[in-house]
């Protein structure tokens, strides 16, 4: 027998790339189930889909409620984190305001419309890059990324401000924070991803931390499986799986520009004259790693959930280029 | 007690060193860690300090019968102003047995965070001494060489030259968990490397380090260097890793005397600072 049962999900930041494949894929194993795509930015680009609707609009207060009250959302992905990489010429106040207060206008809103359940997408940068962090951080460690620089407080407190609220409404609302590591694939346009395929790479000599990197597919899967198979709690994602940065550079066949990373900041105070500096606090991502403890995850779906191993991962992202 | 010491090294050179980076190979084929860790890093790093290692710093090692093919958590006491000591009981550990190991050293917060100092430390093994990073190592088999005396230990003034530290009880707590065994390690020689030392602790402070120890030699004088190896100190079983201060205490007291003794022995039995000189005098007067 054929699924009959209907369910309407919102997303929110549906132009994204890791929105769009989470689309198909519920779509694909849903087709009777409706998804609403919303989006500050043009949403010309997501594919006419049957059973996807998608609307541009502001993310103001109005809107949000509009859409709240005008469809019965049983789930919401908050998909919108206003990336900290790719505004760097944004204000931060506007950033915050839509990162920070966009989230909790969603939250509220989720609330009094009594939606089952609620997925956010948070980051790994919340923990911090710092020099002495230990291995394997597990979703219970201090959000350190704002201790050293004030840039990343949108991204530290939307993850905080989902956090309290989640475990005060954890009666009534369902609620799954996802924390994963670099997602990489041909589809999003990430910081990360572009950094690893750029020819101007900075390849640092300096410093070589580790890193984790998910596949944008198995990333959209644990938001799938978010819904059914994911109790309320924050849940780091990432494989088991850890490489070196110089070596993941070598696994794609990027050689990148040879560079003390510890002259970044010098470096970058000359191009900040002429608007093509990289914010500061990314470069510290670049020099010290930050990995997270995947067991709480692992503990909900299982060993081996992942379809993609980290080097072919890797090694098909250069597709993109 | 220490009636043997190593001479393979010096016995057997080049062969010798084709051997451990064999058995080092097979050791460390798969083995991956999340600092970083590359087998040809290591063997590059042994290849310079292999002529410091035999040649310069003319390391006798006693106590080897002590050690099996197992992970140990090797306490040391800390000498010599920079961690020179460290790196020899690392060498040590490779070269001096049948089944060598890289030995994985805990290095002080600051130093994890410099440039290419702290990206060759994580690539030879040796990382930041953070309790989860030691488990980590401890459950991977590996061996761990700490210093529970700390800064506090390395940067001494010539004053205060081969007197132990109180050693910190993290280390007991790691090893409490983890179950593994303590190997007592006492360096007899590193102090003279540095031997007139003066502290600018309010200037290192400004700098951001730890320390500052200003030595009046820039280099290490090629003091000769003994290592001893006590006999592996097994952790208790009903001692929980969260006991008191009081409760663990008298335990890291026992390993703290055990150094302290091999520490005594190895003053009274080392060589003379010049011996090395001694030989090529000798050939020298001969001539005439």
């Amino acid at each position: 027998m054929p699924e009959i049962v209907s369910r309407k999900i919102l997303i929110i930041g549906i132009s994204g790339g890791l929105a769009q494949i989470l689309t198909r894929l519920i779509l694909q194993n849903h087709p009777t189930w409706t998804i609403y795509g919303v989006d500050s930015r043009s949403t010309k680009s997501v594919p006419k889909l049957k059973g996807l609707k998608t609307v541009q609009m502001r993310y103001s207060r109005g809107n949000f409620e509009n859409l709240f009250r005008d469809n019965a959302f049983d789930y919401v992905y908050h998909l919108a984190r206003i990336s900290h990489s790719s505004n760097i010429h944004e204000s931060l106040n506007e950033r915050f305001q839509l990162s920070v207060m966009g989230t909790n206008r969603i939250l509220d809103l989720s609330l009094r419309f009594k939606i089952k359940k609620v997925i956010i997408l948070s980051t790994f940068h919340v923990y911090g890059a710092l020099s002495d962090n230990s291995i394997f951080l597990p979703e219970d460690s201090p959000l350190k990324a704002s201790m050293k620089y004030p840039e990343l407080r949108d991204v530290v407190e939307m993850d905080q401000i989902c956090s309290t609220w989640m475990w005060k409404y954890q009666n009534q609302v369902s609620s799954v924070i996802l924390r994963p590591c670099n997602i990489i694939g041909t589809q999003i346009s990430n910081t990360m991803s572009n950094y690893l395929l750029s020819h101007l790479a900075l390849r640092p000599v300096d410093y070589n931390p580790v890193f984790q990197f998910i596949h944008e597919f198995d990333m959209a899967q644990v938001l799938y499986r978010s819904i059914e198979d994911l109790p309320t709690g924050i849940y780091n994602v990432t494989t088991d799986e850890f490489v070196s940065l110089r070596d993941a550079l070598d696994i794609i066949g990027s050689k990148g520009i040879p560079f003390p990373i510890s002259m970044a900041s010098i470096f970058n105070k000359i191009l900040k004259v002429t608007n093509f500096n990289v914010p500061e606090y990314l470069i510290d991502y670049l020099k010290y790693s930050c990995l997270l403890d995947n067991s709480a995850l692992k503990k909900q779906l299982g060993n081996d959930f992942f379809r993609f191993k980290m080097e072919e991962s890797l090694k098909l992202l250069k597709l993109k280029s | 007690m220490f009636d043997q010491f190593s001479m393979k090294l010096s016995s057997s050179g080049k062969e010798r060193k084709t051997e451990v980076y064999k058995n080092l190979h097979i050791r460390y084929k798969d083995y991956k860690d999340p600092w970083g860790f590359n087998l040809k890093s290591v063997e590059k790093a042994m290849d310079i300090m292999l002529p410091f290692y035999s040649k310069y710093f003319r390391v006798r090692v006693f106590g080897l019968e002590n050690v099996q093919d197992k992970p140990y958590m090797v306490v040391s006491n800390h000498t010599g102003q920079v961690p020179i000591d460290g790196m020899l009981i690392t060498m040590a550990m490779a070269y001096e047995f049948d089944k060598p190991r890289v030995l994985h050293s805990m290095v002080e917060r600051f130093m994890a965070g410099l440039p290419f100092i702290g990206d060759l430390s994580a690539q030879t093994g040796s990382i930041l001494g953070d309790r989860e990073n030691c488990k980590w190592l401890l459950n991977q088999g590996e061996s761990i060489l700490v210093f529970p005396e700390g800064v506090r230990g390395i940067n001494k003034s010539t004053k205060n030259f081969y007197q132990l530290q109180k050693f910190s009880s993290g280390f007991y707590r790691i090893a409490l968990q983890a179950q593994t065994q303590i190997l007592p390690v006492s360096v007899v020689g590193a102090e003279e490397m540095f031997p007139l030392v003066f502290q600018a602790a309010e200037v290192g402070k400004k700098l951001g380090l730890p320390n500052l120890p200003i030595p009046l030699n820039l280099f290490p004088l090629p003091s000769p260097i003994d290592i001893y190896i006590g006999k592996p100190i097994d952790v208790p079983v009903d001692v929980s890793p969260d006991a008191t201060e009081k409760e663990i205490r008298p335990y890291i007291y026992k390993i703290e005397n055990e150094i302290k003794r091999n520490i005594h022995q190895g003053l009274e039995s080392r060589r003379e600072f010049f011996d090395w000189l001694r030989n090529p005098v000798n050939k020298f007067i001969k001539r005439f």
